[in-house]
């Protein structure tokens, strides 16, 4: 898997950062996703790495 | 059916079932619906490429709504299951569509000369934008069918706004 942007990112070298707007309210969504609810962090985290791995995603 | 009871007063069978967890749904509305609010890409790539995502899902609940607005025509919508050959859709609208096809299920063969026909008519913002756009396309899609949301036409000005409901 590459992992070398096809997007030049600036100084950020985040990709989300040249949409500005949806980058504020994806991490809002992220934040609020992961700080808190109704499932524990450790089943998240599971989740998430095991989708990773499913969908190949190195990062 | 949702398998899950929905939240009492919901305007919507989707909104029934995100409403379990009202904060992050009106966050998610939020987010999504920056991308239709905002305007970073043109209206009609973003449905054109909801719609082709929807067919690919084999989504009904996100096909049957429609955005009266977007520009997209009725002819397009029909000639969406074989839009490589048929002859009523942009350059550009064929180049964010090749992307919507790979997205769902085959993200590791997008290549970079798929990107680069994108980069023929948008700028690096709205390539951006768009990938996000089919990503939550694509989840929106699996969010649906996963939780059982039962399909619900509507035509609306615009598919989602942060200040509207979640069809």
């Amino acid at each position: 898997m590459s992992t070398t942007p096809r997007i030049t990112t600036g100084k950020s070298g985040s990709a989300l950062a040249l949409v500005p707007s949806m980058n504020d309210a994806f991490w809002r969504l992220y934040g609020e996703y992961w700080s808190r609810g109704v499932l524990d962090e450790r089943t998240k985290e599971v989740a998430r790495i095991r989708n990773a791995r499913m969908v190949n995603c190195g990062l | 059916m949702s398998w899950l009871h929905s939240a009492t007063d919901s305007p919507t069978p989707f909104e029934g079932v995100l409403g379990l967890r009202p904060e992050l749904l009106a966050l998610y509305r939020d987010f999504y619906g920056k991308l239709w609010d905002d305007a970073l890409v043109p209206v009609a790539l973003l449905d054109l490429c909801r719609l082709r995502i929807a067919r690919l899902h084999n989504c009904e609940a996100e096909a049957v709504v429609r955005h009266a607005a977007s520009g997209v025509s009725d002819t397009q919508i029909a000639a969406l299951d074989d839009w490589g050959a048929a002859d009523c859709f942009s350059s550009a609208a064929r180049a964010a569509l090749a992307l919507a096809d790979k997205m769902p299920w085959q993200p590791h063969a997008i290549t970079d000369e798929d990107i680069a026909a994108l980069r023929a008519h948008l700028s690096d913002p709205q390539v951006v934008a768009l990938m996000l756009a089919l990503t939550l396309f694509d989840m929106q899609c699996r969010l649906r069918l996963a939780l059982g949301i039962e399909p619900q036409p509507a035509t609306v000005s615009a598919p989602y706004s942060a200040d509207a409901i979640l069809h």
